[in-house]
């Protein structure tokens, strides 16, 4: 348990020095997001939204923003981490990445770690945006008032297993940049951020279900705009934790085969 | 005691030839290599490059698996328990790379520190420690990226000994530093053998680096041993040609008639030239002559203005090593 806290706290350290050196890149990690919001909450805007619509089918009309907003924000968690994944090539091409492998620390915690530690620094302020504008939009229909901090809970904590699974692909090849532009706009788009999952055509369902996103967006809007009860989310949330369960232990697998290779092969040097 | 057994490393090349097939080719970078390192002792690592050094230094700090071979540590197998190991050992490379450019030196060696599960008080103060010893007091809570060339060694020297390693590896620890920075590290490294009673192995290129340094030396060609023996002894066994150079106030004729035969018999090719310093003596043989001239000098009471024994380095052992075996 030290061992974990001293290694997160490691992480955690570098990359605030790493890669939050700049005031600019808070500029950033505030404004784009906020631009995602307006822009996609615009973009449903010029569409007949009555109750009758064939929209409403899908999207709650009444509670559009919140809708949107909860999209936003859970996107927003997913996508620092891709951003935070691809970091990993630069310590592959400044060795350093060998010098952690040189260490006896245990890999995945660090894999794990520095998801944490980047998805904190990346999301505390668009968060804060986010839950000043949900507190002056109003519409919040929960059951239970701890089922926020569930929620919240629940949004992290995927969010990390998440970005520590990207970390370890990335760990494997230099060429893992691919993954930045095959995640980008399909994670977006097939997670349900903008459109409900509801409303897809089977195919798109399917790959829909491959993002951990897609879970954790319906549980986040059926506890904070429906007002589920914790027993009627339940079928998502084993859902959500078997894809869970199932990252943890591919990145476990995948780490040791990671290393594996490269004291077979010695490609840890190639950039 | 640190000891390898009949290393070998290849590695696999796939190399396209067509569209879609791929040749598979094996290149053997390490050849049947054996080598132990005593705590304490300075071991050299040599070879012309290519030769497969920064190999052999990755598969002892355990980064590469060797393909056949054992490596104990302190009577640990460092191939089946490496998780161990790493704790024991710790390696340096040359060059710029391996920092956080935009960390500063300590924020460096706090954030390996703790990966080596070091934390606290402990930590802190080991890296104070580190960072005094390698001399960046100054410098310490600057970013590296402002570092020159020679802090950036030190500091990953620093880094090096964070683990507190019994046994430290250092690939080339002087590239591409200046005489008076590379002389003050090579101070650093006999110490840390020296007083600290670690082990070290080192490759580089500077071969008086390695002269000065090291206890022994192993020779590698092709990933294979060709010579080990401290640093003299392969000299004497490789460099067939040395040198003398003696001048003389004055040599007359009965004396250099009477030194010819006698150098002769010994064995040794001897010329004479008059210089403007006076009379000068070329002599050149296949062994160390000084012992043996200074007596025949001293039997005619012969005075010497200048005496020039002319060590070969080296250098001239490798190119003679890599020449024969060609
Ligand atoms: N990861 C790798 N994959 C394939 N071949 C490699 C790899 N690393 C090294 N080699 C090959 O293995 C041989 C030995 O390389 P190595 O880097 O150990 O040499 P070296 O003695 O350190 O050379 P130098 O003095 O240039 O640093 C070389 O022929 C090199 O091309
Ligand atoms: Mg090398």
């Amino acid at each position: 348990m030290m061992k974990m806290l001293t290694i997160c706290q490691a992480e955690m350290r570098k990359s605030h020095r790493h890669n939050f050196n700049n005031r600019l890149i808070y500029f950033s990690m505030f404004l784009w997001p906020i631009i995602q919001f307006i822009n996609a909450y615009y973009a449903f805007k010029p569409f007949n939204l009555g109750q009758n619509s064939p929209l409403s089918r899908f999207v709650p009309v009444n509670k559009l923003g919140l809708f949107l907003i909860t999209g936003c924000i859970a996107y927003i968690f997913f996508w620092s981490l891709v951003q935070s994944a691809w970091m990993m090539g630069y310590e592959r091409q400044q060795g350093t990445l060998e010098l952690i492998l040189l260490t006896p620390a245990s890999r995945t915690l660090i894999m794990f770690s520095r998801a944490a530690a980047n998805l904190i620094e990346a999301v505390w302020m668009f968060s804060i945006f986010a839950i000043l504008t949900i507190f002056f939009m109003g519409g919040l229909h929960i059951a239970h008032w701890w089922l926020l901090p569930f929620a919240v809970m629940v949004l992290l904590l995927s969010a990390v297993v998440w970005g520590g699974f990207l970390n370890t692909i990335f760990l494997f090849s230099r060429d893992a940049g691919f993954l930045y532009t095959l995640f980008e706009a399909p994670m977006e788009f097939f997670s349900g951020v903008r459109m409900p999952i509801m409303a897809f055509p089977i195919w798109a369902k399917v790959i829909a279900f491959v993002f951990p996103l897609t879970f954790v967006l319906t549980i986040l809007r059926a506890i904070v705009m429906d007002g589920k009860t914790l027993g009627s989310i339940c079928i998502p949330l084993i859902e959500l934790a078997i894809i869970l369960i199932a990252l943890t232990a591919a990145s476990f697998i995948l780490v040791r085969y990671a290393e594996k290779h490269a004291k077979e092969t010695g490609n840890l040097t190639f950039f | 005691m640190l000891e390898a057994k009949h290393l070998h490393k290849s590695y696999t090349l796939k190399e396209k030839n067509g569209w879609l097939s791929r040749r598979k080719q094996q290149i053997k970078a390490v050849n049947d290599l054996s080598l132990t390192i005593e705590k304490g002792e300075i071991i050299g690592l040599l070879g012309v490059n290519g030769a497969g050094k920064t190999t052999t230094i990755k598969m002892l700090s355990t980064l590469l698996a060797p393909t056949s071979g054992t490596i104990s540590i302190d009577g640990i197998n460092a191939v089946k328990q490496p998780e161990l190991i790493k704790r024991r050992v710790n390696m340096i490379a040359g060059g710029e790379r391996m920092l956080y450019w935009r960390l500063s030196a300590r924020e460096n060696l706090m954030y390996f520190g703790r990966l080596y599960g070091l934390n606290g008080n402990t930590l802190k103060q080991r890296c104070r420690a580190l960072i005094d010893k390698v001399g960046l007091t100054e410098f310490a809570d600057r970013p590296v990226e402002r570092y020159s060339k020679g802090m950036k060694q030190r500091l990953q020297i620093a880094r090096g000994l964070i683990n507190d390693p019994d046994y430290l590896f250092l690939d080339e620890p002087t590239l591409g530093l200046d005489a008076p920075v590379a002389r003050q590290l090579r101070v650093l490294v006999k110490s840390l053998a020296k007083e600290k009673n670690k082990g070290i192995l080192l490759t580089s290129h500077y071969l008086e680096e390695v002269e000065e340094l090291c206890d022994h030396v192993s020779i590698i060609e092709k990933g294979h041993l060709l010579l080990q023996g401290t640093p003299r002894r392969i000299i004497q066994t490789i460099v067939k040609d040395r040198s003398l150079i003696v001048v003389m106030k004055t040599l007359d004729k009965e004396n250099w008639h009477w030194l010819k035969q006698e150098t002769d018999k010994l064995g040794i090719h001897a010329q004479k030239k008059e210089t403007n310093e006076g009379t000068r003596v070329d002599m050149k043989a296949t062994f160390d002559m000084t012992s043996s001239f200074l007596a025949l000098a001293q039997k005619r009471n012969l005075q010497l203005i200048r005496f020039d024994a002319k060590k070969p380095n080296l250098e001239d052992a490798i190119i003679r090593l890599t020449e024969v075996h060609d």
